[in-house]
Order: C-alpha cells, then structure tokens, then sequence
C-alpha cells in the first residue's frame, strides 16, 4: 500500500465514524444475523442520512443487520450503531419469528428442517440429496 | 479458544425479540458457507440466493491482535473481514421459510464471528478448495467442537485434479458421520444438493442426539 492509498484509507475511516458521531460500539447486542424489521416509532431528529435508509430497506422486507451494511456498504460496527439508535427509538424492531431457536445451543426443529428439506426440493426439484453416509 | 461470552465494554443491552412479528412473515433459517479464500462461497451463494450475494466488511481489531505482529501496528489497528450475504424464500414450504445463507472466510481469527452466525442455524456446509485443502480444517474443527451439523461440498473448479470424496474425508480426518459430497458452486442445482444433503444430516443429527444441548450441562457440580 502507498503512502497516498493508506492516507486515503484513513480519511474514509475518519468520515465513516462521524456517521456514528464517534462511536465505536453498539449500544445493543447485534448479531450479523440479527433480523429487523420495521416498528412503530420514528427515529429522533438529526439522524445520519443512513438511518433512513435503514428504515426504508426494513419497511420493504425483513433484513439482516448483514444485509444492511451490504447494502449501505458500510462496515457491520457502523451500521449496528445506527440500528442501535433506531431500536431506541422504536423504529426498529427485531421480529420474534425470526429463528425459531434463539438460544445459543438450540438447534431448529425437526418439523422445521423438515419443511426446509419439502421447500428446497420444491424449488429446485432436479436437486439431488446424497445419500447419507454412515 | 476464545469465549462466547461478550468481552468488556461490550453493549449494554441485551437484545430482546419484539412480541410484534409481522403477520404471516416466514420463519428465518439459516445456513453458514465457510471457506478458504476462493473457494466459491459467493459463488455457491449467488446460486441459490434470490438477491444479488453481498459483500460485507466488518473491522476486527481485538481477534487479530494476537495473530498480527507488533510491526506496523499503528498502520493496521483494523483488519476487515468480507461476509457474503445472500437469501431466498421458500413460500411454497410446508411453513412459510425464509432461508439466510451467511459466507465467512475460513481462517481461525474470525471464530468468534462464527459463533454469532451459529447460534441456532441449521447447519453449516464447508465449502473445500481441494488446492488449498488446509484452509479447511479450521472450520472443520470449530464446527466440530460446538456440535453444529455440517457437510463437505468440494467445490470442482475446471482444471484442478478432481479428488474422490473419500480421498477428501480421509485427509481433513471426517468421520463417516459427516457427508462429503462434489458440487459445482455455479450450479443452482448443485447447491441445493448440498443444502439437502445438509437439511438430511441435521435431521438425522437431531433425531441421534435429542438431548444434546442438555447433555452439556450434566456434569455435577464438586
């Protein structure tokens, strides 16, 4: 890396954190699988543009706090911080259907891999399960 | 092998689901492709996925401090690490699904990535480079300690000599339990093979082993 391409690197990182105005961390507990949905609230005045971006992506479907930074294409601390401020506020809501198993060693059901396993072969009828070793 | 347990100065809040799911809104599975670089996870992603596979990065700097030397530090206080992201609906699904597929890199610093992307996923496909076999083990093995089904899918790239699945299963030590199956990453087809293989070893897992999570908790206390 040059000594211009890393300078430009680090005014890219400075700008990116003025997003957050400065914040380097979360305030809630986000998984990079954490699903969200849009909720009831509005978010507080002088949010980052991304914000409503954010709200906007979620109002047209359920998103992973991945996919959001994907498509913001900010990096995943960033846009948790943003969600964080709108789960404050309500405008963010993290929708109890989402993964059935929560818990850290639960595993989804056999009626759900089940219904995974009907739906895949539905969609892709031509796809060939291999058999099973063992 | 680090904790799972948040690291000081970690959020505040412990996130609780909302009582207010959407009408109707599917079920979320989900699925985690891990990989050496160039191994085709966004490829075997983008095959199946409904939106165009995206890439995420994420800034490390805690999990690579003891992997990165001292040189150079202050240029390098963050190491960014790509996800792919991709998702597809499965209306047609005896419940309404909603299947995630999350790509990660295959190196051992992002462990304690994986284990946010685990918690309560299916199952996991490694997804193996046969050139570059030793990027595998390091997934093989996290997947192995924390009990998470997963499969082999060796991706056949043009011009590589195409191994045997068993010559595979002999070299990154699988017992026959797991599945180890071929795939062309670019083939829809053959990706959710490998989904199905995979839906079939967590059945068969969670049939083996329905008291599992339970049986970690039964040591006495002295």
């Amino acid at each position: 890396m040059t000594a211009h391409g890393s300078a430009a690197e680090d005014s890219t990182f400075v700008r990116t954190y003025t997003l957050t105005r400065g914040r380097t961390r979360p305030r809630h507990l986000l998984g990079l699988d954490t699903v969200l949905d849009a909720g009831p609230g509005r978010p507080g005045p002088g949010q980052a543009e991304e914000c409503a971006e954010i709200l906007a992506l979620c109002r047209e479907h359920r998103r992973s706090v991945t996919e959001l930074a994907g498509r913001l294409g900010r990096p995943v601390t960033v846009v948790k911080i943003l969600i964080s401020d709108l789960l404050d506020a309500d405008a963010l809501v993290v929708p109890v259907t989402a993964y059935a198993a929560s818990d850290a060693h639960a595993r989804p059901s056999a009626q759900l891999l089940a219904a995974l396993s009907a739906g895949l072969k539905r969609k892709w009828p031509d796809a060939i399960a291999y058999p099973q070793a063992g | 092998m680090p904790s799972p347990t948040p690291r000081p100065g970690d959020p505040a809040v412990v996130l609780r689901p909302s009582s207010r799911p959407r009408a109707g809104a599917p079920t979320v599975l989900k699925v985690v492709i891990a990989g050496g670089f160039g191994a085709g996870k966004t490829t075997a992603v983008g095959a199946v996925s409904e939106i165009t596979p995206l890439s995420t990065e994420e800034y490390l700097t805690e999990a690579s401090a003891d992997v990165d030397s001292l040189a150079g530090v202050e240029a390098k206080q963050t190491t960014t690490v790509a996800f792919d992201f991709g998702r597809l609906n499965l209306p047609d699904a005896p419940v309404p699904l909603e299947l995630f597929l999350f790509g990660t890199p295959g190196q051992d610093r992002f462990v304690d990535l994986w284990y946010d992307l685990c918690r309560g996923a299916v199952g996991a496909v490694v997804l193996v480079d046969t050139r570059r076999l030793e990027s595998s083990f390091t997934p093989v093995g996290f997947f192995e300690d924390i009990g998470l089904p997963f499969v082999v899918a060796v991706n056949q790239f043009d011009g590589a000599h195409r191994y045997h699945p068993e010559e595979v299963r002999t070299a990154l030590e699988l017992p026959a339990s797991v599945p180890v199956i071929t795939c062309d990453a670019r083939d829809p087809n053959h990706v959710a093979g490998v989904l199905l293989t995979l839906v079939g070893h967590a059945l068969k897992s969670a049939s083996a082993s329905p008291a599992r999570p339970a049986s970690t908790t039964t040591f006495q206390d002295a």
